[in-house]
């Protein structure tokens, strides 16, 4: 799977849990927070996300996440792991 | 899924979902992790069995290695002593002479005696509400009222600090749940403008559980007043600490007029168990016939409640109390400061001596305070954040300088000297 792919992927579940939000207002470089996301919309975003990757990432591992692509770069570790 | 290597790196905040189709077995992984012996050491601290009183000196039989210990306690919430207070114990006594043990029904059915009535009264003419609804748990009392006030369609916006309770009583109403950033009113002002034209209550706590930080309730009565929004103040680490005569943060900061609900509970400065809520005669009616955990629970037993009147009686006939509590905060934090330790933004009875992002180092030095004879319970992710793991003190009234000092010369040895700050 491509970092491409698992970006598609975070995208789409952000767009699922932020009303007013349009795709292609969605930068990679930008945090969830830019799009009016809170800790508990990030949490459900990172949850649907990682189920649906079938992939679990420690949650301390993801504290130092500033933005999607890092996101993604975490989970493509783990993905090809 | 899960490698023996990273099993350090998982925590509670990583098992929340279920995917065994076995619905009544625990997901596989979990069973994994929590059965790994590096792990198990961690949940020893949990459930240990305390043999007296959670007064400042006590008896723990250790999960580490099974034998009983005297011990220095930091942990229990008694802020106040009034748990064993000599006049609250005398008056569950003789409460349990006259009612028996149990309510043995609800409060509107058959729960509710003149104990429970006289002792509404009080903490209504305490926190300066109309009314008060008691609750048999601190728990129930934050689910219930947010379960009542809100429903679908409504927001809840807590601060990013606030107790599971706020979040609960959310998801049980169907309301729409939302954060600002912990004591950012520019965070705040942002989500209200999110939300305008919605019906939303904003919740946030006087003094916050595992920072012991206060509420910045100036700055959020003129945000949420800006808005038209009310607020809801959890004050169950502050009620009977905080103000002038002890009614906690809203009185500290002269704003109790600005408070829609006034939340606290009777496990901490109280001594016993329970929570309230204060608000308008006519909320208080409504969120009788709507929160569940008033409802559809068991009252609090008359004893509980006879002694809890005693220790509002005990913890406001004068100052005394808290008096001894703040200058044991102050002593307390001058030996602490001296040892170079972290102690976050506390300005409480709460303080956290942060230790940074190894879980491995807490359980170590949390290990070696218990041997050697200091019941200091460490807090981990996901409780707290990954980089601030710590240890928690709640202060007494009833440490002396003894107990301080011996308190300090352990944490000096096993938490300040390992962290390289002496």
């Amino acid at each position: 799977m491509s970092k491409d792919q698992i970006i598609e992927v975070i995208t789409r579940n952000l767009l699922e849990n932020i009303d007013d939000l349009d795709q292609s207002a969605i930068n990679p470089e930008s945090s969830m927070r830019d799009y009016g996301a809170n800790s508990l919309d990030i949490i459900e975003v990172v949850s649907c996300s990682m189920r649906e990757l079938k992939i679990k990432v420690p949650r301390s591992e993801l504290a130092e996440v500033q933005n999607i692509s890092q996101l993604a770069d975490k989970f493509l570790e783990y993905v090809n792991a | 899924m899960m490698n023996d290597r990273d099993i350090l790196k998982y925590s509670l905040a990583d098992f929340g979902h279920n995917d065994n189709d076995d619905v009544l077995a625990p997901p596989q992984d979990f069973l994994t992790w929590i059965k790994d012996p590096r792990v198990a050491m961690a949940f020893q601290f949990f459930e240990q069995p305390m043999l007296a009183a959670p007064t400042p000196r006590t008896s723990l039989r250790t999960n580490l290695d099974g034998v009983t210990r005297q011990m220095i306690n930091l942990t229990s919430y008694n802020y106040l002593g009034l748990s064993t207070h000599p006049e609250v114990v005398a008056a569950a006594k003789a409460a349990l002479d006259t009612y028996g043990v149990g309510a043995a029904g609800a409060a509107l059915l058959s729960g509710t005696f003149d104990q429970h009535e006289l002792f509404a009264e009080e903490l209504a003419r305490f926190k300066q509400k109309d009314a008060c609804v008691l609750f048999s748990s601190g728990l129930g009392g934050n689910m219930g009222a947010i379960q009542a006030i809100l429903q679908r369609g409504d927001v809840l916006v807590i601060d990013d600090k606030c107790h599971k309770s706020l979040i609960d009583g959310a998801k049980l109403a169907g309301a729409k749940l939302v954060s600002f950033a912990h004591n950012d009113a520019n965070s705040l002002d942002e989500t209200l403008a999110r939300h305008k034209g919605k019906r939303v209550l904003v919740a946030i706590e006087g003094v916050y559980s595992m920072d012991g930080d206060l509420a910045d309730l100036p700055a959020v009565v003129e945000v949420c007043e800006s808005h038209g929004v009310p607020i809801y103040l959890d004050e169950a680490h502050s009620t009977l600490l905080f103000g002038e005569n002890g009614r906690g943060i809203g009185e500290h900061f002269g704003l109790e007029d600005k408070i829609g609900v006034s939340f606290g509970t009777l496990s901490k400065s109280f001594g016993g168990v329970g929570g309230f809520v204060c608000a308008n005669e006519n909320l208080v009616r409504y969120m009788k016939c709507y929160a569940s955990p008033f409802q559809f629970s068991c009252a609090l037993p008359p004893a509980i409640v006879a002694a809890m009147r005693k220790s509002l009686e005990v913890a406001t006939r004068d100052s005394s109390l808290r008096d001894a509590m703040w200058e044991n905060v102050h002593y307390f934090r001058k030996n602490l400061e001296s040892l170079n330790l972290d102690l976050g933004e506390s300005a409480s009875q709460v303080i956290p001596i942060i230790i940074g992002s190894s879980g491995e180092h807490l359980i170590m030095m949390a290990m070696a305070a218990q041997q050697r004879g200091l019941f200091l319970q460490p807090i981990d992710f996901p409780a707290v954040e990954a980089h601030a793991r710590r240890f928690r003190i709640s202060v007494s009234s009833q440490l002396t300088k003894q107990d301080i000092d011996e308190a300090c010369n352990i944490i000096e040895d096993v938490i300040a000297r390992p962290l390289g700050r002496v």
